[in-house]
C-alpha cells in the first residue's frame, strides 16, 4: 500500500495546523509563499505517514489530502 | 504534477463545495472551518442523498456565511426567525434534512423561545451550534466574550456562557452532544448519528474565536490557543446535563449526553 499526501498551495492560508498536529513529523513549512503570500506546507519525509488523516479532516480550506493507494496483485 | 500523477488540484469532496469562494473568508486557523470540513467528510462518508440536505443559516457574524461554501441547497434567513423557518421546512418533506449553523449572537440573543418551541413540538432539524464565546449585535453590546478560563479578557460581567445542552434536554431534544474543535473524529461521528436520528438534534461545538485570544497579549500557535480547550475537557458520557454550565468549572465536560434512539 502506497500513500501520498497532495497539497493544493493557492489554498493554503498558512495556519500551519497541519504541521503541528502530525506526530510524525511528516510535514513542514516551505519557504516559498504562494501567490496569496503565505507559506504553505510541503512533504517533507513520506514514508513516516501513518495514514492517521487529521491533518486533511482538520484543515479549514480544503487544501490537504491523503490518498493512499492499494498495490495491484501481480 | 507530483510524483503519483496527480495532475488536477482536486480535493475529494469538491463536489460539495464552491470551489470559487475557497480558500473562505474566516481567519486563517478559525474553527468554523473545521466544523464545515467535519460536516462535509461526514456527509461524503454516509451514503446519503445530497439533495436530501438543506442548509439555513441566518445573517449575523461569521457562521452566517456557512452556505457560502456548501453546494447544498441553502438558505440565508434573518436573524430572529431561522430556527421557526428551519422547523416549517422539516415538517413539509418526510426525507429532508435541515442542518442549522448557529453562532452565539442569532441563537442565544434572538432565537432562544423558537429553539424551545422547535423542541416542543419535535422539529426534525440538526442544529450544530458554533460556541465561539461572543455576544454581540451592535457596537453599543459590550458584552465580550465569557470564556471558562480566560475570564479577564473582558470588563463586562453581564454576558455568561449558557448551558446550552441542558435547554435541549428540557426542551425535548432527541439527540445531544458537546465536542471542542479538536475532537475531529469524535464530531464527526455526532454529526452522523444527529442527521440519522428522526428528531430534533443538538450539537455543540467549543469554537472559540482566535481575535480574542490574541487582544490578551498571548502569543503561540494556532493550535496551541485552540489547544487550551482540548486540554481541560472531559469526555464523560450520559452525564447529567445539569453538571454542564460553562461558567464555574475548572474543566469543560464533553461527550454525547442524550440519544433516545439508543436508549
Amino acid at each position: 500500500m502506497t500513500v501520498d499526501i497532495h497539497i493544493i498551495n493557492e489554498r493554503c492560508k498558512g495556519c500551519k495546523i497541519c504541521v503541528e498536529v502530525c506526530q510524525t513529523n511528516v510535514l513542514d513549512i516551505a519557504k516559498e509563499p504562494n501567490l496569496s503570500g503565505y507559506n504553505p506546507p510541503y512533504v517533507k519525509a513520506l514514508e513516516d505517514c501513518n495514514i492517521c488523516g487529521l491533518c486533511e479532516m482538520l484543515c479549514p480550506d480544503f487544501a490537504i489530502q491523503v490518498s493512499h493507494i492499494k498495490e495491484e496483485n501481480k | 504534477m507530483n510524483k503519483s500523477g496527480f495532475t488536477e488540484e482536486k480535493h475529494p469532496v469538491d463536489p460539495l463545495l464552491h470551489t470559487d469562494s475557497i480558500p473562505s473568508g474566516w481567519c486563517s486557523g478559525c474553527g468554523i472551518g473545521m466544523v464545515v470540513n467535519t460536516f462535509v467528510q461526514a456527509v461524503n462518508k454516509m451514503d446519503i442523498d445530497v439533495e436530501n440536505i438543506h442548509i439555513v443559516s441566518s445573517g449575523i457574524g461569521c457562521t452566517g456565511n456557512v452556505d457560502q461554501h456548501l453546494s447544498f441547497k441553502s438558505d440565508k434567513i434573518t436573524d430572529s426567525n431561522v430556527i421557526a423557518y428551519a422547523a416549517e421546512l422539516g415538517a413539509k418533506k418526510q426525507d429532508l434534512k435541515v442542518v442549522l449553523f448557529l453562532n452565539d449572537t442569532d441563537f442565544i440573543a434572538s432565537n432562544i423561545d423558537e429553539f424551545i418551541k422547535a423542541g416542543k413540538s419535535g422539529a426534525k432539524i440538526v442544529v450544530i451550534y458554533i460556541n465561539n464565546y461572543i455576544y454581540r449585535i451592535f457596537i453599543e453590546h459590550k458584552a465580550l466574550p465569557k470564556t471558562p478560563f480566560l475570564k479577564s479578557s473582558s470588563k463586562d460581567k453581564n454576558a455568561t456562557p449558557f448551558n446550552i445542552p441542558h435547554l435541549a434536554k428540557v426542551s425535548g431534544a432527541d439527540y445531544v452532544a458537546r465536542w471542542t474543535q479538536l475532537h475531529i473524529r469524535r464530531l464527526m461521528f455526532s454529526i452522523e448519528d444527529a442527521l440519522l436520528t428522526e428528531g430534533f438534534s443538538v450539537i455543540e461545538v467549543v469554537a472559540p474565536c482566535l481575535m480574542y485570544y490574541m487582544n490578551k497579549g498571548n502569543t503561540g500557535e494556532k493550535i496551541d490557543r485552540m489547544g487550551v480547550y482540548k486540554e481541560n475537557s472531559i469526555i464523560k458520557h450520559l452525564e447529567p446535563t445539569e453538571n454542564l454550565d460553562l461558567r464555574n468549572q475548572n474543566e469543560i465536560i464533553v461527550g454525547r449526553f442524550l440519544w433516545r434512539d439508543a436508549d
